[in-house]
């Protein structure tokens, strides 16, 4: 265990899990979270997810990738990935690095990022009625 | 009446042009030999005095272009500092975002655009759209007489990354030479979602306002049997 290995928390709160990164991650702490955050999903049955990057100064090719993979992966699972408070800076090295998450939320806050997944799942509820 | 030559005198004459052309090279410019006596080397001293006259004018010609040169000179530069600091003002100027009605930002975009600018232009708005918490913002190109290749990825770039932050961002006032140029250029805007005027561009906004206003309020209706538990 190093310094890097600093658990990142992923709270449980009615359908929805939240994880928000407050450090700045190593690549393999990035791994390590996708699949924890997955196995809480099964273990949950959570309907969204809404992760929270709103204090990252950057965000690498890597995680960035971390990302958009794991909203794809959830998806597979029915659960909708939203990531929450993007910096600008953040927003333009991304599009620099020509990773433009498609198919990603995104929101600009965590009650935004909220009200988009009740929206997603009220009109899913509305479908099945 | 000429007076003989008389070498003695002439050693002391001698000694007397040289003491005051020293004085004369050391900056004192009111040196003159000024000699009362009148012979064949009189001439010389007199040639001295009007050559020491001469240097004295150009002298004060000189400095006096000098200063007004200088005076120029900083003239010059306190317009180049103006015209600086004015070409600043210009680039935050000439992208003000503004909010218009609750959750709608506008940055209306006015003469041509190069990638400086654009550049000043994406970080100003994502900024705003952190700043104010508006999930929709309008870039009215109205104002934008020609666009290159550059600057149609820089607008491209900016409405991706206002995506990222979570707000949508839509393109308003494609002139017909702009449109030509995009599809001639193969820029692909079909991500984009563009409207012709920015009154369409309003309306839908504020449709998309109301929308999310109604699923706000559908939201709040109980499925009982799927909150509870």
């Amino acid at each position: 265990m190093n310094q890097y290995e600093k658990r990142i928390p992923i709270i449980k709160i009615h359908d929805y899990l939240i994880v928000p990164i407050q450090v700045d991650m190593h690549d393999k702490q990035a791994i390590q979270l996708q699949s924890q955050i997955l196995e809480e999903i099964a273990r949950t049955r959570a309907k969204g997810v809404l992760i929270d990057i709103s204090v990252l100064e950057m965000v690498d090719s890597f995680i960035g990738r971390m990302l958009s993979g794991m909203a794809s992966m959830a998806a597979i699972m029915d659960t909708s990935v939203v990531i929450v408070g993007m910096q600008p800076a953040v927003a333009i090295t991304l599009v620099e690095l020509g990773l433009e998450m498609p198919g990603v939320d995104t929101a600009l806050n965590m009650e935004k990022g909220m009200e988009m997944l009740e929206r997603k799942l009220n009109t899913r509820k509305i479908d099945t009625y | 009446m000429k007076e003989s030559f008389n070498v003695k005198n002439l050693k002391n004459r001698i000694d007397r042009i040289e003491d005051i052309l020293a004085s004369v090279a050391a900056g004192d410019m009111e040196a003159r030999i000024g000699s009362d006596i009148e012979d064949d080397f009189s001439g010389i001293e007199a040639a001295i005095d009007l050559l020491i006259n001469d240097l004295t004018d150009e002298l004060r010609e000189r400095a006096k272009v000098q200063k007004e040169l200088e005076s120029r000179l900083s003239k010059i530069q306190e317009q180049q500092k103006t015209i600086l600091q004015q070409q600043e003002d210009l680039l935050e100027l000439s992208s003000p975002v503004s909010k218009v009605w609750d959750n709608i930002l506008i940055l209306p975009v006015i003469g041509t655009l190069d990638s400086q600018r654009t550049q000043v232009m994406m970080e100003n708005l994502l900024q705003k759209i952190v700043d104010t918490g508006c999930t929709i913002s309008i870039l009215d190109i109205t104002g934008v007489p020609t666009v290159d290749t550059q600057v149609a990825n820089h607008l491209l770039k900016t409405v991706t990354a206002a995506r990222l932050l979570g707000a949508e961002c839509i393109i308003s006032g494609i002139s017909p030479a702009i449109a030509q140029t995009i599809v001639h250029l193969g820029i692909d805007l079909s991500a984009i979602r563009t409207k012709a005027t920015l009154q369409d561009a309003m309306i839908y906004s504020m449709k998309q306002n109301k929308r999310s206003e109604e699923v706000k309020a559908l939201a709040n209706i109980s499925f009982p049997n799927e909150n509870e538990g």
